[in-house]
């Protein structure tokens, strides 16, 4: 059964003062949250004794103020950070998507990066050669596909890169919100997928800034600031048109 | 330290399982640098040998040792030319990996891979090049060069372990960027590249002797030169090897998370 669990889970790493030969400049990482402790022994508190479940069929939204910790949560999710605390149960195949440009070589054709990103996604030869056609297809990339990936547009950057995360039908799903860099018509055909996906059992979750793309795919809303938990809740069902029309 | 070693290898078992992203990321990497040029990669045979001819043609000594200077510059340069090239790629390697290693998941040691295999295809190259020199140059073709090539291979073992090394070394100090490029580009010239040492003076003895880099070349050079097996020059290299894969493993396995705070 395709599950999240999160049980308080904290994400505290050290501000790493580098060894450098100019001006002291205590960085802050990739991620957002508070800072914690002074002089040499400074922390970041990224994410603080964060506990929700999701069960299948579930679609998160996350949201909260820039810092809150949305995309570190999606990156503690894929695994990408490890937890200082707290524990996290996944079950599922977890796919995400966190930048358009991840994976992507700007010289090589769309095709021969659909193979590239499928490698990096732990594919076989035989699933990527089975999968082409369809990623070209709702891609609607058309002749473009071998062109280079620098020709395309952004737009254009954001379907292939939908289309291949989506392409093997991950369980889970995490996305951060450069989903609004495609134009509207791709926005529906990409919300079309993720209730497909959805329907199938599995789990969305997925960071946005924009109230009606949340209102559009989402069934719960989990607000973040701080790095904190604010708020669990079930998102009122609006039809996709009126979702999208609002801000 | 159980741990950290055990972090280490899982890190290069998923690394290793993933073999078909990084051979294919650093063919990518060959194509991309060599793209819309008329030669391709050939340009790196070409770069080879107008430098081993240059410097064969400005340092050549007079006399009955010219005809084996060729070869002894042709195999020095070859062997610099890749650890100068993995050392210096090496240090800001995490750096340019960031968007992956933000986004991805994949075990670091994949892009150690990607960097080993990219060097060694560019090196693959220069071994063509040396090769012609050497069929050039006359040294004549005996079972000893089986040791060379074994050199070489122990180098090539040696070398995802040295760009892990640099690589940490960079994600923790950004300014050894510039320091290892600029001791690579000095280190040539302390180096046995192009000169050769007969025990004359003090400077030149201290620089073969106590610079490791002097007995990576000798594990290539000499079996082919003299015809014997270099016993000193594999000791000293094997056991760099070894300390090196020794700290690199440590590094990975302890801070192999921390990467991505770093970068």
């Amino acid at each position: 059964m395709v599950s999240i669990k999160l049980d308080n889970v904290s994400l505290v790493y050290k501000l790493h003062e580098k060894l450098t030969l100019s001006a002291p400049d205590r960085r802050l990482g990739p991620t957002g949250g508070r800072i914690e402790g002074s002089g040499r022994k400074q922390f970041v508190q990224a994410l603080d004794g964060v506990g929700f479940e999701l069960k299948a069929g579930d679609r998160l939204g996350l949201v909260g103020p820039n810092g809150a910790g949305k995309t570190t949560l999606l990156k503690v999710l894929y695994g990408i950070y490890e937890p200082s605390g707290g524990n996290i149960t996944i079950e599922g195949r977890v796919d995400a998507l966190f930048n358009i440009n991840i994976g992507f070589r700007r010289e090589a054709t769309g095709r021969r990066n659909i193979v590239l990103r499928g490698l990096i996604n732990g594919w076989s030869e035989a699933e990527i050669e089975e999968k082409m056609e369809d990623i070209i297809a709702f891609s609607e990339l058309g002749d473009f596909i071998d062109l280079p990936f620098k020709a395309y547009s952004q737009g254009m950057a954001a379907r292939l890169a939908f289309s291949v995360a989506t392409a093997l039908e991950p369980e889970i799903l995490l996305m951060d919100e450069w989903i609004g860099a495609g134009d509207a018509s791709f926005q529906e055909k990409a919300k079309r997928r993720m209730d497909e996906l959805a329907e199938k059992a599995g789990i969305i979750v997925l960071a946005s800034h924009s109230e009606g793309l949340i209102q559009s795919v989402c069934t719960k809303r989990l607000t973040l600031k701080g790095g904190r938990v604010e708020s669990l809740t079930a998102v009122p069902v609006r039809s996709a048109e009126a979702a999208l029309a609002s801000p | 330290m159980i741990s950290a070693l055990n972090g280490a290898f899982d890190d290069i078992f998923r690394a290793m399982k993933l073999r078909r992203v990084w051979i294919a990321l650093a063919h990518e990497d060959i194509g991309d640098q060599h793209r819309r040029t008329t030669l391709g990669p050939l340009w790196l045979l070409v770069n080879y040998l107008a430098f081993a001819g240059t410097f064969v043609f400005v340092f050549q000594p007079a006399g009955k040792d010219a005809a084996g200077y060729a070869a002894y510059v042709a195999i020095g340069l070859m062997v610099w030319f890749y650890l100068m090239e993995v050392i210096s790629l090496s240090v800001p390697l995490f750096k340019r990996e960031e968007s992956f290693i933000e986004g991805t998941t994949l075990p670091l040691f994949v892009y150690v891979m990607r960097l080993t295999i990219q060097s060694a295809i560019r090196a693959g190259y220069a071994v063509v090049g040396c090769v012609i020199i050497l069929l050039i140059s006359g040294p004549s073709l005996t079972p000893a060069w089986l040791w060379s090539l074994a050199g070489l291979l122990l180098i090539l073992l040696t070398t995802p372990a040295l760009i892990t090394v640099f690589a940490f070394t960079g994600a923790f100090f950004p300014d050894s960027e510039f320091i290892v490029g600029n001791l690579m580009r000095v280190g040539m010239f302390f180096t046995p590249v192009f000169w050769v040492y007969n025990g004359q003076d003090a400077i030149q003895t201290y620089a073969y002797l106590w610079n490791p880099f002097t007995y990576f070349l000798d594990v290539a050079r000499t079996p082919i030169l003299i015809g014997e097996f270099p016993s000193n020059a594999f000791a000293v290299t094997g056991i760099t090897a070894l300390v090196m894969w020794a700290i690199a493993l440590l590094l990975l396995g302890k801070y192999r998370r921390q990467v991505v705070f770093l970068i």
